[in-house]
């Protein structure tokens, strides 16, 4: 047993008194004196070249302030990848999607912004459009990016073993086609921003960003703007799920309106802007072929995928290189290819969102391994079992495994949802499904970068302070990382004064995303306190005399092991330290790893590093109604490995709410699409799960001690619904047979399967 | 100029008289012209319960009221629902649930479990599921938020 006083507490969300009485500001709250209203004219055709626009009218309008077009901006594209930038502000020849961005105004107020783009002239020619990834592919298709030879973004094959001797060698194989659909990020917060950049042409933004260190450094690389003249200031952030780590064009214009008007200017996305022209989950098509033999052993496994990018790159490149690698690196097979193409089409386009390729990865594989363990008649979760991986092995394609807890989390869901019982006692209509994953717990190197850095200091009241630039988006690291300063200072966390964000006032850090911030912010976090610990303790000793090797922290007081009566509180140490030595005690904290292989491919992510690991199983329990196919979810077990767990309520929560993510992508959640246009842009008509929805939940934590994370602790925030659709769709294959291979399995369409049988 | 019309409105306690666009949402209202923004915009449409306030002892959605709609109405907010040192027992269960991961659901979610447990102090939990339909978390599942509700009812029946 290991014996910490804070790490492994259920200790309550330090920011929820704040957010439970409605004084937490979030950036739509955020009012300046002066402050203008922006809006942003959007493209109404999916695919058309821009013959002029003209904004004389919307400028002569009474309380109009400002319109900007691309003529305002420095024409610099981007996108997640500097390589691949493909995206304008404001375009200038073309526009892409329904909802590309043409122009914006600032305004006095909402409604004299929205009138003014009514009186924005754009003349448009209308091209084709290509709204099917495959179609899209072909020879001859009309190009989307005039720059490019074709409609493929990035392509790319990998192979490792071999992949045709290894079928030759399996007992059998299967072939199978799985598609998935787009899936709305939906945080109930939209996107808002607020900049000033009236201060001497200081720019000033606050805004709800789930990486404000990168954000910077874009705003400064795409408005040619020095970095030491912005400020990325995030308030509250009301969720973001991936869809808030891009540089949007909404910040864009904000920065530009202005500088512009000398005054402060706001914009707020609408919940159908939020839907139409902000990032979603990638479309993708993923042909497999397995090969096996009889006692279950994966010989060999092949994918061809084809993604679906919309209009432009965003993260699409690199989550095409995540659907590879967390695909071959789940199960230990050693002969593995595949082949990815990730394809431009006229419609809104992906980005991250929770999971980063892996959920539609996960499905296809998933949704295989029950159709060999039907083949093979044998137990699901014994023929994931026979395959697993195991701690401290590579995979083939070339993946550091370090610690790892699959097995485990297959025996937890398999006791906890009483699996053998149930199954043979099976009734009519219900079924049982499982599915397990592989996914990063702490980001990766694969963009060159992974970094997050923290300071602490002591002040003259004996005060210790954090300065992280990580972002707590609701997650809640703001509590954990606090956990993990407050363990090392032998304190309780809420003593601990916390700075976040900010890029004035903390260290950078790569973002909230990659369920990175526990393990590489907490690594960071974790060596600052303990390099302010070390110098409390020899500043401590020096002023009582005593060897440091006697020393020890407790209760904010150094103080000599086994005479707690012989000791210095902090405050006193804080007074001495500032008034007689006049020195600070500070600690300061960095992480940014893995060390890269020498083999590491970028462009398939072939040798992807990763720093550890995260595993869970999840187990689903449903009961289908043949008349209406209408799936109703009975229990949900989730299992997760993601290391030594820092606070269990908290993970608690991040596996509840990924998993009713999960269970919206799996059966009710889906953007439709007519000709590029979104059709349910609003949550009538888009699904999400409510409270009636849910079913009893199970989170069951795993814990293993990875030897690199804080603590032994690693990510879990994205890997909590990357299973879940699998697993619900297996169980409905146990339920009534039949096997859905395209996502959502809507009432519907699990109606018209029964009805094919 | 649009025309405006008085509104007299009494919020959280205090009275308020102004001076109202009849375009101008009761959300809008309470947000922009009063700054009580502890309620919170999600879609403006209905559909998602982050605006939830109570009107005359029954909560609405904020977005689909019209301001001038609230004339002589007594409306309490997120704002209102602490009044003392001590949070209020729904606030207190909702930390202590761990039902609260972001927070911009939780006034809406606060708000309208208050305006449940006045109405019935001891919901079934399809009552309680029932009542919290309109109310879209995207962070939390659901499933503390069901926990705080519980832990509300027991807080408030024992105080
Ligand atoms: S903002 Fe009113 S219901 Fe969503
Ligand atoms: S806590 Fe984030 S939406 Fe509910």
């Amino acid at each position: 047993m290991d014996n910490y006083s804070v790490i492994g507490k259920r200790i309550k969300n330090r920011d929820a008194v704040t957010k439970v009485t409605g004084k937490a500001v979030f950036a739509a709250d955020i009012k300046l004196k002066g402050m203008l209203y922006g809006k942003i004219l959007r493209s109404k055709a999916a695919h058309a070249r821009i013959l002029s626009i003209d904004v004389s009218e919307a400028r002569q309008l009474k309380g109009v302030k400002a319109v900007i077009t691309c003529e305002d901006t420095p024409l610099i594209k981007y996108s997640i990848h500097p390589l691949m930038a493909d995206k304008l502000a404001f375009e200038d020849k073309k526009v892409r999607y329904i909802g590309d961005e043409i122009a914006a105004v600032a305004a006095v107020d909402e409604a004299t912004a929205i009138k003014a783009l009514s009186l924005i002239k754009v003349d448009l020619e209308e091209l084709e459009g290509l709204f099917d990834p495959v179609e899209a592919m072909k020879e001859g298709a009309p190009k989307i990016h005039d720059h490019l030879e074709t409609n493929v973004s990035k392509h790319f094959k990998m192979d490792c073993g071999d992949i045709e001797q290894g079928f030759a060698r399996s007992d059998f194989i299967i072939e199978k086609t799985f598609t998935t659909h787009a899936q709305s990020h939906s945080s109930i917060e939209t996107h808002a921003c607020v900049a000033d950049c009236g201060l001497d042409n200081q720019v000033t933004m606050w805004v709800n960003t789930q990486a404000p260190h990168p954000l910077k450094h874009r705003i400064s690389q795409v408005l040619a703007i020095e970095p030491e003249k912005i400020r990325v200031i995030p308030p509250y952030i009301g969720g973001g799920f991936g869809s808030k780590i891009d540089l949007d064009t909404t910040h864009i214009a904000c920065v530009l309106l202005s500088k512009k008007t000398g005054r402060p200017v706001k914009i707020i996305n609408t919940r159908e802007e939020q839907f139409t022209a902000t990032r979603m989950r990638h479309p993708s098509i993923t042909e497999l072929k397995f090969g096996f033999n009889h006692d279950g052993t994966i010989v060999a496994k092949q994918a061809r995928a084809i993604i679906d990018n919309g209009a432009y790159n965003s993260h699409g490149p690199s989550v095409m290189g995540y659907h590879n690698v967390m695909f071959s690196s789940l199960y230990r097979v050693e002969n593995i290819s595949y082949e990815g193409s990730l394809v431009y089409t006229n419609k809104n386009y992906g980005g991250a969102c929770r999971g980063y390729g892996d959920p539609q990865a996960t499905f296809a594989q998933e949704t295989m391994m029950d159709m060999i363990a039907e083949k093979l008649d044998m137990d699901p979760i014994e023929l994931r079992l026979k395959n697993s991986n195991h701690p401290d092995e590579k995979t083939a394609n070339a993946v550091e495994i370090t610690s790892c807890g699959l097995t485990e989390t297959l025996e937890a869901v398999k006791k906890a949802s009483n699996w053998s019982e149930k199954k043979k006692t099976k009734k009519k209509y219900r079924g049982l499904g499982v599915a397990s994953m592989i996914y990063t717990g702490g980001g990766s190197r694969g963009s060159g970068f992974n970094y997050s850095g923290a300071t602490m200091k002591m002040d003259a009241s004996g005060t210790i302070f954090l300065n992280t630039g990580a972002t707590d988006i609701g997650q809640g690291s703001n509590t954990t990382l606090t956990m993990i300063a407050a363990e090392i200072l032998g304190m309780e966390p809420e003593q601990i004064r916390l700075i976040t964000s900010d890029t004035d006032t903390t260290l950078p850090c790569m973002g909230t995303f990659g369920s990175r911030v526990t393990f590489c912010a907490g690594n960071a976090v974790s060596q600052a306190a303990l390099n302010l610990k070390e110098k409390i303790i020899a500043r401590a000793a020096d002023i009582l005399g005593e060897p440091v090797v006697r020393l020890e922290i407790k209760a904010r007081n150094v103080c000599v092991a086994q005479e707690p009566e012989k000791g210095i509180a902090f405050s006193q140490i804080g007074a001495v330290s500032y008034s007689q030595k006049q020195e600070v005690l500070t600690g300061a904290g960095y992480y940014d790893g893995p060390e890269i292989a020498k083999d590491f491919d970028p462009k398939s992510y072939y040798a992807y590093p990763g720093p550890a690991m995260s595993f869970a199983t999840h187990l689903a329990e449903v009961e289908v109604d043949p008349e209406s196919g209408r799936v109703e979810l009975i229990n949900f077990y989730a299992a997760h490995d993601s290391g030594k767990v820092i606070n269990p309520l908290l993970a608690e929560g991040q596996i509840e709410g990924g998993a009713v993510m999960g269970f919206g992508w799996a059966l009710t959640e889906e953007l439709k699409f007519e000709n590029g246009r979104i059709l349910n842009p609003n949550f009538h008509d888009y699904k999400l799960f409510s409270i009636k929805d849910i079913p009893q939940i199970t989170p069951i934590l795993v814990e293993t001690i990875d030897p690199n994370g804080p603590f032994g602790a690693k990510g879990l925030g994205e890997c909590a619904m990357v299973s879940t659709a699998p697993a619900i769709l297996n169980a409905i294959c146990d339920a009534v047979g039949v096997r859905i291979c395209d996502l959502p399995a809507t009432s519907e369409k699990v109606f018209n399967h029964i009805k094919l049988k | 100029m649009v025309k405006k019309y008085p509104v007299r409105v009494n919020v959280n306690g205090d009275d308020y008289e102004a001076l109202v666009d009849p375009r101008k949402t009761l959300l809008q209202f309470l947000r922009e012209d009063l700054d009580l923004t502890g309620t919170k915009e999600g879609c403006d449409e209905g559909d998602c319960g982050a605006c939830s306030v109570i009107l005359n002892n029954r909560v609405v959605s904020s977005c689909l009221v019209l301001a001038v709609e609230v004339d002589n109405a007594v409306i309490e907010t997120i704002e209102g629902v602490k009044t003392g040192e001590e949070l209020h027992p729904v606030q207190q269960a909702f930390v202590d649930s761990g039902a609260i991961q972001c927070g911009f659901c939780t006034p809406g979610m606060v708000i309208t479990t208050k305006a449940m447990l006045q109405e019935m102090p001891n919901p079934s939990t399809k009552e309680v599921k029932e009542y919290l339909a309109g109310n879209l978390c995207r962070c939390t599942g659901y499933v503390k938020i069901l926990d705080a509700v519980e832990n509300a009812k027991e807080k408030l029946k024992n105080g």
